[in-house]
């Protein structure tokens, strides 16, 4: 069965002028930054009509694999719409990986292969027929390192993406603007628009990087540790801006800083061993989390 | 899985054997009150006021402490509810010890030779054993986190709350004679402070169950007792 929502984006994608190939090597490169090339199949700038109607990130009995070591061992996890979720557990414990299966950027390491359910809404993500492409843009990935395009300047970063769907000119110039404002970068950057990315701070890169992921307009952010390299002043803007973000977006964050799980999450999922230990309402899984191990690991019990 | 932050366990533990230790000292002050009742001994009594302020001073020492260590560790999960127990635990303690220097305050007011009815007298001292008795058992079911002991306490503060009125009615009907009258008058504030100290109590108990599970309910409610 073909997708639809999926399969309407590849074709919108097919019949813009841009053959979308130099996009396309992006994710399937087993660097992280590869994760850049989303382009949008919301090619005309009005997008379709899906602000803060949210889309559900669903994983049923997910299995991965790096050669023959199996890193996650059969979870579940619900992401619901429009809500942030956060990730916590011990290094190893499978949280990157899991993260990493639900844009099928797993799969791009080489002999590592994934197994399981992962629904976006109703869409198995997984199915046969579903172009890959169209999932990584659909679901959008903030990194740890902030990861700007080193030869871009500020605006070509954020237009990266866009260009390759097709969006020109006043269009462009429109929308970058646009999400640049959404994270809090506009009267930062708006008077040198035309310097280089990464003459920026660490902070502003990495919000450079989330204007990035949302000006193709996806459906889910994912963020892999996105504050562990910046500053504490830093960290709270992109911690206020996750919380603007899931006005619009479903959001899921791996970090390994409980107390930025404990203030931008509204679910906290527990991982360890490849496996989820807790899954609880944020407030619930810092004051009486229900497993033994949940509770050692938060109160700091073991490492 | 070794043991971590061992600084912060021994730091949260002493917090917590500083409090419990407050609930002793309240015993103590609670010992003493209560003989000075009984032999009507106006010099006991004065320790018990001076020596409050070292009560008073570890509820200073114990808060403080508790801020240091919400600032600098972030505790979470059962730290967290042991910390926010201790806070109220401490308080209570505070409160517990001012009542016994009320009731030491009460007792120069009667004159060194004041005139006493054996049966109201027998009912402060039996509501002074089950006071007593329940802030060591309220400490008791603390350090243990036994909620079932901590829930007892209710069942004991029922019969406090019997004597209070036993007592108050007793000193109603305690005949015509001014300074006996008098020295009643003083039994019922008496009897007032010990039911207030068995209420601490189990409000102490309230704190243990929630550090058990994580719920907090009152064990009875005063505006609508059931």
């Amino acid at each position: 069965m073909i997708q639809p929502r999926l399969s309407l984006k590849r074709n919108r994608e097919m019949s813009s002028t841009d053959p979308p190939t130099e996009q396309e090597q992006g994710p399937q490169a087993p660097e992280p930054r590869a994760e850049e090339s989303s382009g949008s199949g919301a090619a005309n700038g009005a997008g379709r009509a899906k602000k803060s109607a949210g889309h559900q990130v669903s994983i049923t009995d997910l299995h991965a694999y790096y050669g023959a070591t199996e890193a996650v061992k059969g979870i579940g996890i619900e992401f619901p719409p429009n809500e942030v979720t956060a990730i916590i557990g011990p290094s190893g414990c499978g949280k990157s990986t899991m993260v990493r299966c639900i844009n099928r950027m797993h799969e791009e390491i080489p002999g590592a292969r994934a197994e399981g359910r992962v629904l976006l809404d109703d869409q198995d993500l997984y199915a046969p027929e579903i172009d890959v492409t169209a999932v990584r843009r659909l679901i959008g990935m903030v990194f740890q390192k902030p990861n700007p395009f080193p030869t871009m300047s500020i605006f070509d970063n954020v237009a990266s993406g866009l260009r390759l769907t097709g969006n020109r000119g006043e269009n462009l110039r429109e929308r970058v603007h646009k999400s640049l404002r959404a994270v809090g970068l506009w009267g930062e950057v708006k008077n040198r628009l035309e310097s280089p990315g990464i003459g920026l701070s660490g902070g502003q890169q990495q919000r450079l990087c989330i204007a990035r992921t949302i000006a193709v307009e996806p459906e889910v952010i994912l963020m892999d540790e996105p504050c562990s390299a910046l500053d504490p002043i830093a960290t709270l803007k992109v911690e206020e801006l996750i919380d603007e973000l899931k006005e619009q977006y479903t959001i899921v964050i791996v970090t390994h800083n409980m107390q930025q799980a404990a203030r931008v999450a509204d679910s906290t999922v527990f991982m360890l061993d490849g496996q989820v230990v807790e899954h609880a309402p944020t407030s619930e899984l810092f004051t009486m989390p229900k497993d033994e191990r949940t509770e050692r690991y938060v109160t700091g019990k073991f490492g | 899985m070794q043991e971590t932050r061992s600084n912060y366990r021994e730091t949260l533990k002493a917090l917590e054997r500083q409090t419990l230790e407050a609930l002793d000292m309240v015993v103590q002050a609670l010992d003493r009150a209560l003989e000075a009742i009984s032999y009507q001994d106006v010099e006991l009594a004065g320790m018990v006021v001076a020596d409050d302020d070292r009560i008073d001073g570890r509820y200073l020492e114990v808060h403080q402490g508790i801020l240091s260590l919400l600032a600098l560790q972030t505790p979470v999960a059962i730290d967290l509810r042991i910390v926010a127990a201790l806070l109220h635990v401490i308080r209570h303690a505070e409160r517990m010890g001012d009542q016994c220097v009320n009731i030491a305050k009460l007792i120069p007011l009667s004159g060194y030779e004041a005139p006493k009815d054996k049966d109201l007298l027998d009912a402060i001292e039996r509501m002074g054993q089950l006071a007593r008795s329940q802030v060591s058992q309220a400490k008791q079911a603390f350090a243990e986190r036994n909620s079932d002991l901590a829930y007892d306490l209710l069942r004991q503060d029922t019969e406090i709350n019997q004597l209070n009125v036993a007592i108050f009615n007793r000193a109603l009907a305690i005949g015509d004679d001014i300074e006996t009258r008098e020295w009643a008058m003083h039994m019922i504030l008496v009897a007032r402070c010990l039911e207030r100290i068995g209420d601490n109590a189990v409000d102490i108990g309230e704190q243990t169950a929630f550090v058990v599970t994580g719920l907090f309910r009152e064990f009875a409610d005063a505006s609508h007792p059931g």
